[in-house]
């Protein structure tokens, strides 16, 4: 998904923190960001001792006030949660409204403006408990009724970009003055992690009597920012919401999100202290990044990778034999060292490893001989030539679309890369006008699903199989199964079968998991960014 | 004081610039600065229909969706394609320049895609920023120009001379956004003279932001213009008028600056109006250095958004900026050289 917009800022995939990294990070640091996670959680619910008292013990260290100011790569142009997608847009409007359950930075779904929800055996009927004394910014208390409201809206919007996430709600209703009841049309394994997303954001009923317009002008919600002004496309200015629900929350008085979508001026900014946080590092400026004592970087563990895929409609490549030589062909770890500066993981299954149901499954590693084995089995063992498409402005994709190349030299495939601009490149994907090419793929939520019917189900995904038209039909019966499979631990061999069938049939090579990098200074606390590439501002303090 | 040209014998470059200047016809009578200028302006609107239609063609030639950039690629086909009769977008190709050219003669830009909002708005709220960032490169290579060039000519082949001209020839082969960012790092980052990017607040923010964007766009033209002031001055410079000024006891400084630059300044004006259009194309890569949001980077975004109203209404102010930047100067010209016939 476009989600960071049309310039494909795709994100980046880290490691898990490594000993090495919270070492180097400082215990400090390290310290205060799993002190944020605790601070973040809501404030009913089971919580340990030591966790409380951590957590007064972070709040007792904690400066109110001040105003941070951010760069970021896009703008905002509008606050619809129905109908964003671009980051500008998506980034700063879940400031401002908040859903039933958010995921938090390690990727867990929480209750947030829910307390709780309990299922029907039936598993049709999910009743949603709302929190007491949540209230609008305008004063005015959340009910069953902005819920329906605002969910229902995001379903039945037409072109709205994630009102697929909601196909499988039949109903919404409400029960009594605090719960909500979402009748479903199937037992739907992902629904409370389709519930989490920021397109189901609550906004308040009938948009308060105003038109929707007027609304978005001087948008009312529940989080934690209220919006003081934006230039459209370009910065925004967002305040405190003195009446937040999240007591004492946020410590921030004011957020300024300037518009920096220079990489290099971006940077500058931040070395400079005329920014305290900065978006999409580049992997290249991570290393000197490291080295300034004033600043920090970490790479946050995200749900996107990049792949080398496939378009099966290609005779070539319908042939599974030469898909798997090629995959046999193409060194990996080399190529991820190569062209992300020790940013990234080297790509194995398809699911990345901070995703749900993510299986160490036996991939096809790099050996040259099992590809030139592959590619004999296959009508093409001479070789062949064929195009690499990648789009234009991404360094590590142009570096990457080089060694594959250089790789595929060995087996005979003659390859020849073109690069298009992104609009060209997209369109020439999605008519499937390509025979090679190098894409991101994300998820928006925690739920493994929206990646796997993506990828997998060719009829029902969506994306015929993100455009390479792979048609497995085990694989897509288990998709389908696990979608309306409710134990988790059926869940994870269903997933991890999927997984396996994918990698050895490999319909795309994944090449590497690429975190999402962020700098900021020093006299920043408590800024997190979750998998799905959000963060919550409440928890960061200056200091 | 000003000194009666046509007594002096004008040399035969000076003339030849005027003669050589595309769209000039020879004319018999002297025309009025005001029918001049409308003459002008109605010859102008063929320019701004051609600029309008090449854009929209080239626009709509080239692949890709609007909408789908909209929506990004999880979103179902449905969506998208009910984005697009949303927009307009699935009407055929002629309609769709039809109610283009209809909007564009009444005024109207059209709605921006991406925005969502009145192209004309959008355009408004970013020009003040590439507009300055002209206006002061301009200034900036006048300053720069003048002395240089008087410089060199003064000490024609001594090493003052030779060091302008070899700075001129650095300044025409570095790459403007190289540049850029050297005086970034050396102004901004490391002694804070300048903000690093963005346009501030207040108007002396402004201001202080836009010095080195100018400074780094005014080098890119100064070579062309240092180089023909030079050239127009050291034709000037053996001439009998500043002969008899220096005969007349006047100092050399004077007539170098009062006489001879003063008019061999009058082609490199015409040059200056020419590169002002270059100009506005490299503010294009300057926007992105130093990070001000003008046209420029709208410009760049919305191409790649395939935004069409706003690359197409951008392209028209462009145009109508070259062509306005082109009337002024030939009435300035005129004005400075009364030798020089309007129409």
């Amino acid at each position: 998904m476009q989600r960071h917009g049309p310039r494909n800022e795709a994100p980046r995939q880290p490691p898990p923190l490594s000993r090495r990294q919270f070492l180097r990070n400082g215990l400090a640091g390290a310290g205060a960001l799993s002190v944020a996670q605790f601070a973040a959680r809501p404030l009913v619910g089971p919580r340990s001792l030591t966790g409380r008292l951590l957590e007064s013990a972070a709040r007792a260290a904690i400066t109110r006030g001040g105003t941070l100011t951010f760069g970021r790569t896009t703008g905002p142009t509008q606050f619809d949660p129905a109908n964003s997608i671009v980051g500008g847009d998506v980034y700063t409007l879940d400031k401002i409204f908040e859903p039933l359950y958010i995921t938090n930075p390690a990727g867990k779904l929480i209750p947030w403006l829910a307390t709780g929800h309990t299922v029907s055996s039936d598993r049709l009927t999910w009743t949603f408990q709302l929190r007491n004394g949540v209230k609008f910014s305008d004063g005015k208390p959340v009910t069953p009724d902005d819920v329906m409201f605002s969910i229902l809206r995001t379903a039945h919007d037409k072109t709205g970009p994630l009102s697929f996430l909601d196909t499988a709600i039949k109903d919404i209703s409400a029960k009594g003055s605090s719960a909500v009841v979402f009748q479903l049309s199937e037992p739907w394994a992902p629904f409370l992690s389709d519930a989490s997303c920021f397109c189901n954001s609550i906004l308040p009923a009938n948009f308060g009597g105003e038109s929707p317009a007027s609304f978005f002008a001087h948008p009312v919600g529940t989080g934690p920012f209220l919006l003081q002004s934006f230039v459209k496309g370009a910065g925004a200015t967002l305040l405190r919401n003195p009446h937040y629900w999240q007591g004492g929350k946020p410590y921030l008085d004011k957020i300024v999100f300037s518009y920096i979508p220079s990489d290099s001026s971006r940077l500058l900014q931040l070395k400079s202290g005329e920014i305290d946080v900065m978006s999409t590092v580049a992997p290249a400026d991570v290393a000197s990044l490291r080295s300034d004592p004033s600043l920090a970087v970490k790479l946050f563990p995200s749900w996107a990778l990049d792949l080398l895929f496939f378009n099966e409609k290609v005779p070539q490549f319908k042939d599974r034999n030469v898909r798997r030589a090629i995959a046999h062909a193409i060194n990996v770890h080399a190529l991820t060292r190569a062209t992300t500066f020790g940013t990234a993981q080297p790509g194995r299954s398809f699911f990345p490893p901070s995703l749900q149901y993510h299986a160490n499954v036996p991939t096809l590693q790099y050996n040259v001989r099992a590809a030139k084995a592959s590619l004999a089995k296959s009508a093409y063992h001479k070789g062949f030539s064929t195009e690499l498409l990648i789009s234009t402005g991404n360094q590590t994709w142009a570096e990457a679309a080089q060694i594959i190349q250089q790789d595929l030299k060995a087996i005979k495939i003659d390859v020849s890369i073109k690069s298009l601009d992104n609009a060209s490149y997209t369109a020439a994907f999605s008519a499937f006008n390509y025979q090679m090419m190098i894409n991101t793929a994300t998820n928006d939520i925690s739920d493994p699903d929206e990646m796997a019917s993506f990828q997998v189900d060719v009829q029902r995904g969506g994306s015929h199989s993100f455009w390479t038209d792979y048609n497995d039909p085990k694989a897509i019966s288990l998709v389908r199964e696990a979608e309306h499979t409710f134990s988790s631990a059926k869940r994870a061999t269903l997933y991890r079968e999927i997984q396996a069938i994918v990698a050895q049939d490999a319909p795309y090579v994944p090449l590497y998991y690429s975190p999402n990098i962020y700098a900021w200074s020093r006299k920043v606390h408590g800024f997190a960014v979750n998998p799905g590439g959000a963060y919550r501002l409440e928890d960061v303090w200056l200091g | 004081m000003t000194v009666d040209l046509e007594e002096s014998r004008a040399p035969f470059g000076l003339f030849n610039t005027h003669a050589l200047r595309p769209g000039r016809l020879p004319a018999l009578a002297r025309t009025s600065p005001w029918r001049y200028v409308v003459q002008r302006v109605l010859a102008a609107i063929p320019v701004l229909f051609g600029v309008a239609v090449l854009t929209f063609s080239l626009l709509h030639l080239v692949p890709g969706d609007p909408a789908r950039t909209l929506l990004g690629i999880h979103a179902p086909q449905s969506a998208v394609s009910a984005l697009r009769r949303q927009l307009g977008l699935d009407e055929p190709l002629w309609r769709q320049f039809w109610h283009y050219l209809d909007d564009l003669v009444h005024g109207n830009l059209g709605t921006s895609i991406y925005y969502d909002a009145p192209t004309s708005s959008l355009i408004l709220s970013r020009l003040p920023v590439t507009a300055s960032l002209v206006g002061v490169a301009t200034l900036f290579s006048l300053v720069i120009t003048l002395p240089l060039a008087v410089l060199a000519a003064a000490r024609q082949n001594k090493p003052a001379d030779h060091a302008v001209r070899f700075l001129s020839l650095l300044g025409l082969g570095m790459p403007s956004f190289w540049f850029g960012i050297i005086l970034l790092l050396l102004f901004a980052v490391s002694l804070h003279v300048f903000p690093v990017g963005g346009w501030g607040t207040t108007v002396l923010e402004h201001l202080r932001s836009l010095v080195l964007p100018g400074l780094t766009a005014a080098i890119g033209i100064c070579p062309v213009l240092i180089r023909s002031l030079r050239v127009g001055m050291l034709d000037l410079i053996d001439a009998d008028f500043v002969a008899a000024c220096r005969a007349k006891g006047l100092r050399n400084s004077y007539v170098l600056v009062g006489h001879v630059a003063r008019n061999a300044m009058i082609p490199t004006l015409s040059l200056l109006g020419v590169n002002i259009a270059f100009l506005i194309g490299e503010t294009v890569v300057i926007e992105q250095v130093f990070n001000l949001n003008g046209l420029g980077l709208l410009m760049l975004s919305s191409i790649d958004n395939r935004d069409f109203p706003v690359v197409q209404g951008i392209a028209v102010i462009y145009a109508l900026g070259v062509v306005a930047i082109n009337i002024i100067t030939d009435l300035l010209t005129a004005w400075l050289d009364p030798r020089v016939r309007l129409g």
